[in-house]
């Protein structure tokens, strides 16, 4: 063990686990998984089905549970980013240059940072095995025990998250770049979903346990009767899950591809870096000579007296003769000059937006997912074929969208701010709308266009099936009237805490939890329009429908969520700061502000307006 | 020119950066010289805007720089200490980029004046190439270019040459120089003296957020003619005159301390000679008086 302590690997190991323990993640990933077994415990499915809390069968089931909800996300987090951290750090260099082989380094990242993760998966089982200790009115318990929980965590959840470990650490060390290991963290549901839906589904239950990585139908089995019904809770209770051959194989082949991958890293594994990168993070100054603080450069020039204009014939080879700049008329602010600044920056912030390799990954599996559904879509002819395709595939679109509005607002807001160009943009005459409405603009153009591309694929898909006649003004309403609004309330709504909290994780934090939040209470029922901009489960095809009568109703809500959209925009451009400190003088402030203040007790009143009238509607 | 008056100010974490800093800058090129962490940066961000000041006025060609942030803009080039580009962009798409942001709207007139700015920084052949791939020195010289993009009459640049290799320092030095005229005020923050004695007319040393001098660098240099002495002694004896001495350098060099001395007037030690002064002999003679502005 002494020997142990003293490799350089367990040096990595140690320092990981230091690094992971200043950061705020693993203690929210604890304080999240120990409230998720509280609240499986207390108010999961065991009590209406009267199954045993710590039944044998309950702690399996709940596992393979935890295992899928949440947690590929965050091994995701964990996982993704610890070698990419430090190039990105510039420690790296210093690291790798110390007597250490790349296996050592890259075992110490990757047994650091899952030995922490594995700490925080452990609470969701530590927690429940405490509750043995407590019972509610009416909760069914057996006599405590400690051993289920350990051997099917490890089993089910500790053996499935190696791999995802492993190919998230894979992903991010060979890329060095988080965004694709959040990219295909976001694509797992999906993916396994459709794994489920078109590879298992149709296989005997042996090969549905032994081809899931999740094990998410092993628990399952025993407890169902040949009909898929439950069998009854006396029976479950007494069930005793052990690993079969099947289950064994399963593992076996998880542990075996988990060894792959991290045989694939370490000969992968280059510390070169990329010549795009290296270029965009060596800064102009990152080699600072500066040395201590109250030094003084002496250039290697160091003359004693200055003459006033630099000798020619220093670097004369290679100075340029000075050229004439032409003259050039200016715009004077005003109007006319903030449109083309809004144009100029929309244009760059546009080039950028379609160079992010993400939307490679994120454009078709959106369109994909999206339009899945229809496969096996029972489409009603009323109020028409189109109209039905349009509406399904704009409730799947949904969540998509909203990933896209809070993700690439977030990336453009902070683009600046991580390239180090804010000061040379900030310095610029371009007015601040120029520079906050250039972001939502481009960022709704992509929604817009991730939209349409769902469209066209539900609208071929329409045809494929015969469901005709296609009408393609159906999509047309359908898509403008109930998504763009909410695209633009989305943009606008992460724009804003983006402006207000100016930290980019923060904000994303905040919007997730603003809108995991709303969907809650949507769900729970408490779906009042006022606080559904999004018209989530709100609307029917039909309601398009000028005859129906709804009509009316549904376009005062968007609307509202337009002026929502508008008041949120003004919003962040009164309080976009360029120069930070000191509020600055009202005759300061106000300078260039009076239009967007006008624009806020607009959008105020109207959604005040539109609120009433949906409220007297209802 | 700009005139700066009682300008204060202190971070959130009690940071006190500027303590009163009052400084007429002319046009021509003018040098804020002082060590890392004397408030020139923040000094810099003021003048660029992009900090608020706690009191105090900055003014430049007439314009309220602190209360009238718009128009400061349209007659100011910056380029900070620290800056990125789009790595996706080109050369020219970048200028052109902020050349429209400063309201440059004639396409043609853009198009021209991009192709001169390439020119002048020796880019052109680099026009068509994306900025990721970028050396430093080349990167540095397109932010120049974007700095004097809508003729600016404050240029505001910000310890522009560290990193820098020798080359490319005399290059930009040129490029400096070429931009500072009678109508043009070029403010260049930095912690190398040799910027300054080979760039500029007139400079200020900064430090722990006062100005401690401003003149020019002739005046500097006269004002401590005959008071620098040097020796090469042992270590030992080394630290003996440094406890007595106002030691303005040491620096050893085949196994002895080279020691540059300040001595207005007598000779410190039988070892010593009169050495010609530099900058740096002033700035550390101001330093350890803690002397205000000349």
């Amino acid at each position: 063990m002494k020997a142990l302590a003293a490799t350089p690997f367990f040096a990595v190991f140690r320092t990981e686990v230091l690094l992971n323990a200043k950061r705020v993640t693993p203690y929210a990933m604890l304080a999240l998984f120990s409230g998720n077994a509280l609240l499986w415990w207390g108010w999961g499915p065991a009590g209406g089905h009267g199954w045993a809390t710590n039944s044998d069968f309950f702690v399996a089931r709940s596992l393979a549970g935890f295992s899928f909800m949440t947690l590929p996300f965050f091994t995701a987090v964990i996982m993704g980013d610890p070698v990419a951290r430090d190039f990105r750090a510039g420690v790296a260099p210093l690291i790798l240059s110390k007597p250490l082989g790349h296996g050592a380094y890259l075992a110490g990242k990757f047994f650091g940072n899952f030995f922490v993760l594995v700490c925080c998966q452990a609470a969701f089982p530590a927690t429940f095995a405490l509750l043995q200790m407590f019972r509610r009115p009416g909760m069914l318990t057996q006599p405590a025990r400690l051993l289920p929980y350990a051997e099917h965590f490890l089993a089910v959840v500790v053996v499935t998250h190696l791999v995802l470990a492993a190919f998230y650490f894979a992903v991010g060390t060979l890329t060095r770049n988080a965004k694709i290991v959040y990219a295909l963290a976001a694509s797992f549901y999906p993916l396994y979903l459709a794994y489920q839906t078109v590879v298992l589904r149709g296989l005997p239950t042996r090969w549905r346990v032994a081809l899931d990585p999740l094990l998410m139908n092993w628990a399952d089995v025993p407890a169902k009767s040949p009909g898929g019904g439950w069998l009854d809770a006396g029976t479950i209770n007494r069930l005793a899950y052990s690993y079969d051959a099947d289950v064994l194989a399963n593992r076996a082949l998880m542990l075996l591809s988990a060894a792959a991958l991290l045989a694939l890293v370490r000969r992968r594994f280059s510390t070169d870096e990329r010549a795009e990168r290296r270029a965009a993070d060596k800064g102009p100054t990152a080699i600072g000579l500066g040395a201590g603080d109250e030094t003084l450069f002496r250039g290697e020039t160091s003359p004693g007296v200055a003459p006033s204009v630099p000798a020619r014939g220093v670097g004369a080879s290679s100075a340029p003769a000075a050229v004439a700049l032409p003259e050039v008329r200016t715009l004077a602010g005003g109007a006319r000059a903030g449109l083309r600044q809004l144009c100029a920056a929309a244009g760059v912030e546009l080039r950028l937006l379609f160079a992010e390799r993400s939307l490679l990954v994120l454009l078709p599996l959106s369109t994909l997912a999206s339009v899945a559904g229809l496969v096996y879509f029972e489409a009603a002819p009323e109020p028409s074929y189109s109209a039905s395709y349009a509406a399904r595939t704009a409730d799947s679109f949904v969540l998509f969208m909203a990933a896209i509005s809070l993700f690439y607002t977030g990336e453009s807001m902070h683009r600046d701010r991580e390239l180090r160009i804010e000061p040379v943009l900030w310095s610029t005459p371009a007015p601040n709308f120029a520079l906050l409405v250039s972001k939502f603009v481009t960022t709704f153009v992509l929604t817009a266009a991730a939209a349409v591309l769902v469209a066209m694929t539900a609208a071929a898909l329409q045809l494929y099936k015969g469901h005709a006649p296609f009408e393609p003004l159906a999509y047309l309403k359908t898509y403008s009237v109930i998504l763009m609004p909410g695209a633009a309330f989305m943009i606008a709504a992460a724009l804003l805490f983006n402006v207000v909290l100016r930290d980019k994780y923060l904000a994303y934090a905040v919007c997730l939890a603003t809108g995991g939040g709303l969907f809650y209470l949507y769900n729970l029922g408490l779906n009042h329009p006022l606080y559904n901009p999004l018209l989530y489960s709100l609307w029917t095809p039909a309601d398009l429908d000028a005859a129906a009568g709804r009509l009316p109703q549904l376009l005062t809500h968007r609307l509202y969520c337009l002026a929502l959209a508008a008041l949120c925009l003004s919003l962040a451009h009164l309080l976009f700061a360029r120069a930070p400190g000191r509020a600055p003088r009202a005759g300061a402030y106000l300078r260039g502000r009076g239009w967007a203040l006008m624009l806020t007790a607009l959008s105020a009143t109207a959604a005040i307006i539109t609120g009433l009238l949906l409220g007297a509607a209802r | 020119m700009l005139t700066i008056r009682g300008l204060e100010k202190t971070y959130p974490g009690g940071v006190r950066a500027l303590k009163g800093v009052s400084l007429d800058v002319p046009a021509g090129m003018f040098g804020l010289l002082g060590p890392n962490g004397a408030g020139k940066t923040t000094l810099m961000k003021i003048a660029a805007t992009l900090l608020e000041p706690d009191a105090g006025t900055i003014e430049a060609g007439g314009v309220d720089i602190v209360s009238d942030k718009a128009a400061a803009r349209r007659l100011l080039g910056y380029l900070p200490q620290e800056f990125g580009l789009y790595p996706t962009l080109t050369a020219a798409q970048t200028l052109d980029y902020f050349a429209r942001l400063k309201g440059v709207a004639d396409r043609r007139e853009r198009a021209a004046l991009v192709g001169a700015l390439l020119e002048r920084v020796n880019l052109s052949a680099e026009a068509g190439r994306r900025v990721g791939g970028f050396s430093g020195g080349m990167r540095q010289r397109l932010g120049i270019a974007q700095a004097l993009v809508g003729r600016p009459t404050l240029v505001i640049v910000d310890e522009p040459t560290a990193g820098l290799d020798p080359e490319e320092r005399a290059r930009f030095h040129n490029l400096l120089a070429e931009v500072a005229d009678a109508e043009t005020t070029v403010l260049l923050s930095t912690h190398i003296v040799s910027d300054v004695s080979n760039l500029c007319a007139r400079m200020a040393i900064i430090r722990r957020g006062e100005i401690i001098a401003a003149c020019t660098p002739r005046e500097a240099l006269a004002e401590i003619d005959g008071a620098v002495w040097e020796a090469a002694v042992e270590r030992e004896r080394a630290a003996e005159l440094r406890s007595r001495l106002r030691v303005i350098s040491s620096q050893v060099f085949e196994g002895r301390a080279r020691l540059r001395v300040y001595s207005k007037g007598a000779r410190p030690g039988e070892e010593f000679t009169p050495a010609p002064p530099t900058l740096e002999d002033f700035y550390f003679s101001r330093a350890a008086a803690g002397g205000g502005a000349s």
